[in-house]
């Protein structure tokens, strides 16, 4: 990995077309078969796009998910889902939890191992593989099972972590737990970290965690600072923490001068809500700020959100930028030519 | 040959109307030409509006490519649409207009019409530039009418000053702040937006009421509150200004399209608590898109004069004949009082000009052709917005033709990112609330005073707003009985 490595948070750019053709599946258009198929070539694409980019660590753009809930909630044993149709794809699904969950699975049952497996064969770029983690799964459930929805909170962490488990097996090496819910329930932070710790425990990973402020619909969804965190984040088992920043300004970076974190930042530095492209010199100083409180070992690059709703041009634009950005201040800090893109493969 | 008849309630009841006498002479006289009958649209509506742009019977190509120049029959495959206004059937002879129309329909010279443009898309049409003179230069035409604007709508008064549906309102914003304030979360600033300010007399009643409850509330929201009045004209701003010189303090106004408030308020992005319409939605431009035998098309419009109304009009003012568009255009571009300066003789006063705008207003009428559309997503109905947004209503309901509600759509996209996390829009219009209302009555365009109304079309806008994360939800005006006003509501979803 070169310093300051470039990676994305997870979604990447969706397109209209394939909006219309995902919803068109709810409404029994196409076929499950015809679907796959039209995912794999958009997933193509959009590492492609990455590749082309400069982007060191790549997704597969969530480009399969309908959105960030329920991938995985609907694939998830004793979660019941009220209406299985849709007139939007991007709609959430309503979901129940009747039943406490089984808490005796052994195996993978989400199909995210298919998923990876199926990334690793289209590119030799490191991969990062994002899930949805507990907290905010649990925030799209009606549960009626557990008295104490902290214990749900936990059922649905030890499920994801025996996905995880299926994943590391499969070869997954970076792994990222999202939690786009936890910033409407600062109270609850202390929860949400031990549900990931559930999720991360005996895995043998490099983890992730991204806390944003929502980008449903390409709109915050709360506003606030990331006060709420600390110090509790402390605590999470993760490797790096990936925050917003671009939209909402770098103000909260003095939350690592007064905290302790001696981990990884993943650094927002485009803007995933605006169309506007930041110029390369607006990202380089973006990060400039951050390596005022963070040396540069410990940063990385990335958007402040998934991609998903931006225009597939812009999305190449600003990854084009924050790479640049990035190469940028890395020749300041070397002192020689800003690295070429990554040639480094998961293997490597 | 296709004959649609949308009133369908005008066809039962003690007061039924006779639809065979109505149709019988028109299809005679459409027998007796040498027309393909199977490629035929005759379609019944009924005009509400006494004051409309619609002749009794008007003929509408059906071009089968984009590009022709909009005469039936250059394609063997262009049909044909006739429209017949139900309402005013009984006092026509329907059979000699229809032979008339038809005789010279590939011969727009001898329909004697004074046009006033080419063929256009609805939102460029000049018709928008008499809507925008009647705005600019709404007191002339007061005062040449004798009536103020708010005496022309239904009930006498905007329903946006009803005191019963703004204590509705403030006290739902007082629940809300009051819970955000509980959990640390409610801004210093607390933002309220009016588009279409008017006179101000909704803000007016609005600010005195929200102090009033304030009071009685003990929170104190009056003190950080920001009331930002906002609307075409500067002048009109002005006048609110006066209105709500009382709360000054917390009034800030600017002068702005309502179909860009982001242009002047973007610095307000997801921090506004309630941004307040009324009555403007309906008064944007337009296009109108149909679905015509599982095809795609465009309405374009021309607007013309009848040739006798000209005739008239160029004799009572003095114009000659062959001058009297150059005169309208003058109208259009300086406006009532300046034409007096540009054409002395003709409008020696205000007065005589505003006559003019009136007399021309009365008489303009629009000609209509279907255009094929070459993609929905080539179609662009608002910034940002394009016509894939409409396939969902196109393709479930059959042949309807729709007001797309450019304008109010490009308003309501550039108006929800302002919108806090749990701010709401809240506005009043008339509605279309189900597609089946296009297949049962007629909804526009009328004539409003010198202004046009279109229903606004609601299925649209919350499937528009629905994909961009809102709630868009509609009832009735609950506070008035009688009226065709509905009320809007769009909140953040999920």
């Amino acid at each position: 990995m070169p310093l300051l490595p470039t990676s994305v948070v997870g979604s990447y750019s969706v397109p209209e077309w394939l909006e219309r053709l995902k919803t068109d599946f709810y409404l029994h258009r196409i076929s499950p078969a015809h679907l796959n198929e039209i995912h794999d070539v958009a997933i193509k694409a959009a590492i492609k796009d990455q590749e082309q980019a400069g982007i060191d660590v790549v997704s597969d753009g969530e480009l399969r998910r309908d959105n960030d809930i329920d991938y995985l909630l609907a694939r998830i044993p004793g979660v019941s889902i009220l209406n299985p149709a849709k007139s939007y794809y991007y709609d959430y699904f309503d979901a129940e939890v009747p039943e406490p969950l089984s808490s005796t699975r052994e195996s993978s049952a989400l199909g995210l191992v298919e998923d990876f497996v199926y990334t690793r064969s289209q590119t030799d770029r490191p991969i990062k593989f994002s899930f949805t983690g507990p907290f905010s799964l649990s925030r799209r459930i009606r549960n009626s099972a557990y008295s104490d929805r902290a214990d749900l909170i936990r059922s649905l962490a030890h499920a994801l972590n025996t996905e995880a488990r299926e994943l590391v097996a499969a070869g997954a090496t970076r792994l990222q737990i999202d939690e786009p819910f936890l910033a409407g329930y600062p109270d609850e932070v202390g929860l949400a970290i031990d549900a990931i710790n559930i999720v991360t425990k005996g895995i043998d990973a490099d983890w992730a965690l991204h806390v944003c402020y929502g980008n449903r619909y390409s709109r915050p969804s709360w506003e606030g600072h990331y006060d709420f965190l600390f110090p509790a984040v402390l605590d999470a088992e993760v490797g790096t923490l990936v925050l917003e920043f671009a939209r909402k300004g770098y103000g909260d970076l003095s939350l690592f001068a007064r905290y302790p974190w001696e981990r990884r930042l993943g650094l927002g530095v485009v803007d995933v809500k605006s169309e506007e492209v930041e110029p390369t010199d607006v990202v380089a100083g973006r990060i400039r700020k951050a390596l005022e409180v963070v040396p540069p070992e410990r940063l990385i690059i990335n958007p402040d959100c998934g991609l998903r709703h931006l225009p597939a041009s812009v999305a190449r634009a600003k990854l084009k930028a924050m790479v640049a950005g990035a190469a940028a201040v890395r020749q300041e800090i070397t002192g020689s030519p800003a690295s070429q893109p990554s040639t480094e493969t998961e293997e490597s | 040959m296709l004959v649609e008849v949308r009133p369908t309630k005008k066809l039962r009841g003690a007061r039924a109307l006779d639809l065979t006498a109505c149709l019988s002479p028109i299809v005679d006289a459409l027998c007796e030409d040498s027309l393909d009958l199977s490629r035929l649209r005759l379609v019944c509506d009924w005009v509400q509006y006494k004051n409309n742009f619609r002749d009794v019977i008007d003929v509408r190509p059906i071009l089968s490519q984009p590009n022709q120049n909009g005469r039936a029959g250059e394609s063997d495959e262009d049909k044909l649409e006739i429209a017949v206004d139900l309402r005013r059937c009984a006092d026509s002879d329907l059979a000699e207009i229809v032979r008339n129309v038809l005789a010279r329909r590939d011969d727009p010279d001898g329909l004697g019409r004074v046009y006033l443009e080419d063929w256009s898309k609805g939102t460029t049409s000049r018709i928008w530039e008499f809507n925008s003179l009647y705005w600019r230069y709404l007191g002339v035409w007061e005062k040449a009418t004798g009536r103020l604007y708010e005496q022309a709508l239904p009930g006498g008064e905007s329903d946006a000053r009803n005191i019963a549906g703004v204590h509705e309102l403030i006290k739902e914003m007082f629940t809300v702040w009051d819970d955000l304030a509980a959990h640390n979360s409610l801004p210093d600033e607390l933002y309220v937006i009016e588009l279409g300010v008017g006179n101000g007399n909704q803000a007016k009643t609005w600010l005195d009421e929200f102090a009033k409850l304030d009071v009685e509330h003990g929170t104190e929201y009056y003190r950080r509150l920001h009331y930002m009045m906002c609307d075409y004209s500067e002048h009109v701003l002005a006048l609110a200004r006066k209105n709500v010189a009382d709360h000054a303090s917390h009034v800030s106004s600017f002068a702005l399209d309502a179909t860009t408030p982001m242009t002047a308020l973007g610095f307000l992005r997801y921090k506004v608590f309630l941004v307040y319409i009324s009555n403007v939605y309906d008064n944007l431009p337009t296009e109108d898109v149909a679905q015509i035998g599982g095809h795609t098309y465009r309405a374009e419009i021309r607007a013309y004069l009848p040739k006798d109304a000209a005739t008239t009009i160029a004799t009572d003012f003095g114009i000659e004949p062959a001058s009297l568009v150059g005169a309208i255009d003058k109208l259009l571009s300086l406006g009532p009082e300046l034409l007096v300066d540009a054409l002395s003789a003709p409008f020696p006063d205000v007065a005589r000009a505003a006559a003019f705008w009136m007399a021309v207003w009365d008489a303009v009428k629009l000609e209509e052709r279907y255009v094929p559309m070459t993609g929905l997503d080539l179609y662009q109905i608002a910034p940002g917005v394009n016509g894939e947004m409409l396939r969902p209503m196109l393709e479930r309901h059959g042949d309807v033709r729709m007001q797309v509600s450019n304008g109010a759509i490009a308003s309501f996209v550039d108006t929800l990112p302002l919108l806090h996390p749990y701010g709401r829009l809240q506005c009043h219009d008339i509605f279309v609330t189900d597609p089946h209302q296009y297949r049962t009555g007629f909804l526009g365009p009328g004539k409003y005073d010198g202004s046009i109304v279109n229903w606004v079309n609601g299925p649209l806008l919350q499937h528009i707003g629905r994909r961009k994360g809102f709630d868009v939800g509609y009832a009735p005006f609950a506070h008035r009985a009688g009226t065709n006003i509905v009320t809007l509501t769009a909140q953040v979803r999920d």
